[in-house]
């Protein structure tokens, strides 16, 4: 065999039932799958048929990083977890990105990845050291939060382990369970910390003292540079009497102190923010560190949702930048030189709710909790507790016992109320710890979910009152995020419709991979025609196919795609595996990729048109921030057009066998064909 | 134990690569410094191949503290090699210790000798080498660990403190209402 530049060559697989352990080269899959999510999906498809549930024994949890991991490519630290959601609603398959340390350690190990199948007999940990990987007891960790497992992992094995664990939200199979690495850096799509919970696994923690080669050092470090700039500035402890977050800014009694931090193994950036010092209630001092990206300050203050500005999605040559550089206030200030700039910088405030006052401590507690107990932030801050804030104002909740006053503005009810959840205390805890989605329909839709909120108010127009429901539910089991609408919903039409097929066509929210990014020009021409043009499709498949190429590769989706860069990601393989591909081959790659997610899809979870269409018209029906509301007519010509650029069937929304073998995939078009579900 | 700090430039040490204090730079723990490190002399990547030790804080993440060879002036690694001046090397212009790994026999004395823990000098068990800082002193634009350093939170014990971060220069004419909601969220 050749020898492989940038993967290490093997991934184990290892049974929890039996506790063997073997191994699958990583040539059965790379170059035609890339690595990270495309070989989860070659795996899935391979061992994974139609019927299997979240928590049965036959769902696998398959762990991959990319070529790109631990060679010091930018961001090649992120990786990826997938298989059957607990999160999703209906359950399906789904995956989940993670940056942390884990991945390169995997690699210095000797592994490119990890499939974990069967079901553990006794609650236990994996620890794999370089070539040897053992099933152990996890009497010691049981019960920990995730910061005290990873600190306990060190403590049995060493300071260099790094770990993925659980905390009890996974344990007790609470849906929208992380599996969390380091302090708030997570798998938080999808659940995967309840599937690991199903198979009694607390933790897989790894030592690797081995090495990974790129394929071409002088690349590597020339790639390093460019993504670097402007940068190489210093990152002093910032400490200011004011807390500044999207659309907030309050005094702050002891004052903020804070540095930049970064979230994953060599990477070229430092986007986070982290508090230093903030108020613990899990630490015997009281105090405690915590990151703070997107999420987290919206449970310090919601009064509005958070503003936009077409820069952040859209580029033009004079003003593009990634949004790590925006986020750790290292960009370069806007050219106003540029034609552009009243377009690119036409701010979009958000709408106003009035969800809660701004308390710092509160925010804190609530964030920390979270990541302690390995819940996934997006249902917990942007779905349950704007549900209750805006359900208790439309008097929706009054019949809900939940055992103290329902305020979710409140630091004790909400500690009582994510107690209840993570240790599934009562009929509440446990219809809660089902996730938001379940939650609601088990109380009753069109009561708990649908009802309107009369508090939303739009900026843009003049605090006009636009509907929204009290349940900001997007799709698939997700809350709202970046859909014009609920949270972060200030973002304008010729955005949000491309999203909404991203979301159409995933199976989770596929924002966090798959923040939208085009040009200028692309914005201008889309206005032209938002339903029947070929510009808002077009704009969605490229972000599709970016997005699975970072996360096949590994890259970050706060770096890339780059749209006046468009070989990046080819030149970031390249130098990991020394594999020349142009970019037409890349994005075939990635359509190979996503059609092979699609094939899971319809095999084992009968997705079609009609299914996904109607998953995403509701939220869509609500106002967005300027008054539109979607063309339901128009939309079925945009999916019409999104359908014929993929070379899928319009009627049914299945690829046809032309795209399949157009893509190397023969023996899937096979497969379907046989079971029927080839279009005609 | 020695520790690092930024004032060790005094006699007792040569020039070395030191960590500054949060107030100047926090790490952010990246490790970009290890794994450039690693490349540069090996073509590799791997924890043992580094020169320079990241020590990580996984949850705390403020006290990443980073370990580097001292050159120590006294330089005990080189006094304990059995082939010295052929493995363990002093280029005594540069007050830089390092190894020629073509020499080395792998028998870890320098190791042993190395008067700080954790050691400041590694061992590459694949090629049964000892491999340290050498200050890429073949290196044009010298230590790859600064050059490649995201925020700057290490440099070289001889130079000045590297500048604060820059006021970003407001732009002419304030492209919106207010600045603070331009944070992009993810």
């Amino acid at each position: 065999m050749e020898k492989l530049y940038g993967y290490v060559g093997k991934i184990a697989r290892i049974n929890l039932t039996s506790g063997e352990v073997s191994i699958i080269p990583t040539s059965n899959y790379v170059p035609k799958y890339i690595g990270g999510r495309g070989i989860c999906n070659k795996i899935f498809w391979d061992e994974v048929g139609p019927g299997v549930k979240a928590f049965d024994p036959e769902n696998k949890i398959i762990f991959m990083t990319g070529p790109t991991t631990g060679t010091g490519i930018p961001t090649g630290g992120r990786t990826v977890i997938a298989g059957i959601s607990p999160q999703c609603y209906p359950e399906q398959y789904t995956w989940s990105g993670i940056g942390g340390w884990f991945g390169a350690e995997l690699k210095y190990a000797g592994y490119d990845g990890l499939v974990i199948e069967g079901k553990a007999p006794e609650r236990s940990y994996i620890w794999i050291n370089d070539d040897k990987i053992s099933i152990l007891p996890a009497d010691e960790l049981w019960g920990l939060y995730t910061y005290e497992t990873q600190l306990k992992l060190e403590e049995i094995h060493g300071k260099d382990v790094k770990s993925l664990v659980i905390g009890p939200a996974g344990e007790n199979l609470v849906r929208m369970a992380v599996v969390a690495s380091a302090n708030e850096t997570a798998a938080s799509k999808g659940g995967f910390g309840a599937v690991f919970g199903s198979k009694n696994l607390k933790a897989i923690t790894v030592r690797g003292t081995g090495t990974v080669q790129p394929a071409d050092v002088e690349a590597v470090l020339r790639l390093r540079h460019k993504m670097g700039k402007p940068l190489y500035y210093t990152n002093p402890v910032k400490i200011s009497k004011t807390f500044e977050g999207p659309g907030m800014n309050f005094p702050v009694e002891e004052g903020v102190k804070e540095i930049r931090t970064c979230c994953s193994h060599g990477c070229n950036q430092h986007c986070p923010r982290l508090f230093l010092d903030v108020k613990s209630v899990t630490q015997k001092s009281g105090r405690i560190n915590q990151v703070s990206k997107c999420v987290g300050p919206f449970a310090i203050e919601w009064v509005n949702d958070c503003g936009w500005v077409p820069a952040q999605t859209f580029a033009s040559e004079k003003n593009n930048n990634p949004a790590c550089l925006m986020m750790s206030g290292a960009v370069v200030p806007p050219d106003l030189t540029d034609p552009a700039a009243p377009e690119l910088f036409d701010f979009h405030p958000g709408d106003t709710y009035n969800l809660w006052e701004p308390d710092y401590d509160r925010g804190m507690v609530i964030n920390e909790l979270c990541s302690q107990y390995g819940l996934n932030k997006w249902d917990i801050i942007i779905w349950l507790m704007p549900w209750l804030a805006m359900g208790k104002k439309e008097g929706v909740l009054d019949d809900l016992d939940l055992g103290m006053e329902i305020d979710p503005s409140s630091e004790e009810f909400m500690k009582h109320l994510l107690d209840m959840i993570v240790y599934r205390k009562g009929y509440y805890g446990n219809l809660f710890a089902e996730g938001m989605a379940r939650a609601i329909r088990e109380l009753g839709k069109e009561k708990y979910g649908d009802t309107i909120y009369q508090g939303r108010f739009s900026k843009r127009l003049n605090g006009q009152r636009l509907d929204i429901p009290i349940s900001f539910e997007a799709a698939w089991g997700y809350s709202a995020h970046w859909n014009g609408r609920g949270y972060q919903g200030s973002i304008d039409i010729t955005a949000w419709l491309p999203i909404l097929l991203e979301l159409m066509t995933s199976s989770r929210d596929p924002q966090p991979n798959t923040h939208h990014h085009d040009t200028i020009d692309y914005m201008r021409e889309a206005r032209k025609d938002l339903y029947h043009g070929l510009a808002v499709p077009k704009s969605a498949i490229m972000n599709e196919n970016k997005a699975e190429l970072k996360e096949a590769i590994t890259s970050c989706d706060w770096q890339l795609p780059d749209v006046y860069w468009p070989t990046a990601e080819a030149e970031l393989f390249e130098a990991a595996t020394g594999i020349k591909m142009s970019e037409e081959e890349m994005i075939t790659a990635a359509e190979r990729l996503k059609n092979l997610f699609r094939a899971i899809l319809i095999r084992n979870y009968g997705r079609t048109r009609e299914m996904e269409v109607n998953e995403v018209l509701p939220l869509h029906s609500y106002p967005d921030a300027d008054g539109n509301v979607l063309d339901k007519k128009g939309f079925q010509v945009l999916v019409d057009n999104y359908y014929k650029l993929r070379g899928w069937d319009v009627k049914t929304g299945w690829p046809t066998r032309e795209t399949y073998e157009r893509l190397g995939l023969k023996e899937v078009a096979d497969e379907l064909e046989a079971i029927g579900k080839l279009p005609d | 134990m020695e520790k690092n700090t930024p004032t060790m430039n005094d006699k007792k040490y040569g020039r070395h690569i030191v960590q500054y204090p949060p107030e100047v730079s926090a790490c952010v723990g990246c490790n970009a410094c290890e794994i450039v490190c690693a490349l540069v002399h090996e073509g590799k990547a791997g924890p043992m191949l580094r020169r320079i030790f990241l020590e990580r804080d996984t949850v705390m993440l403020f006290n990443h503290v980073i370990h580097t060879c001292q050159h120590c002036v006294d330089h005990p690694c080189y006094d304990a090699c059995p082939k010295k001046d052929a493995a363990m090397c002093l280029d005594e212009e540069k007050g830089i210790v390092y190894i020629n790994a073509e020499f080395c026999i792998g028998c870890k004395r320098c190791i042993k000798a190395c008067p700080f823990e954790p050691k400041r000098i590694n061992f590459n068990k694949s090629e049964k080498k000892a491999v340290k800082c050498d200050l890429c002193r073949n290196r044009e634009n010298g230590p790859a660990c600064v050059e490649f350093c995201q925020v700057r939170c290490i440099g070289l014990s001889d130079q000045p403190l590297p500048p604060p971060p820059p006021t970003p220069a407001p732009p002419e004419g304030k492209p919106n209402e207010n600045d603070s909601e331009q944070t992009p969220s993810a």
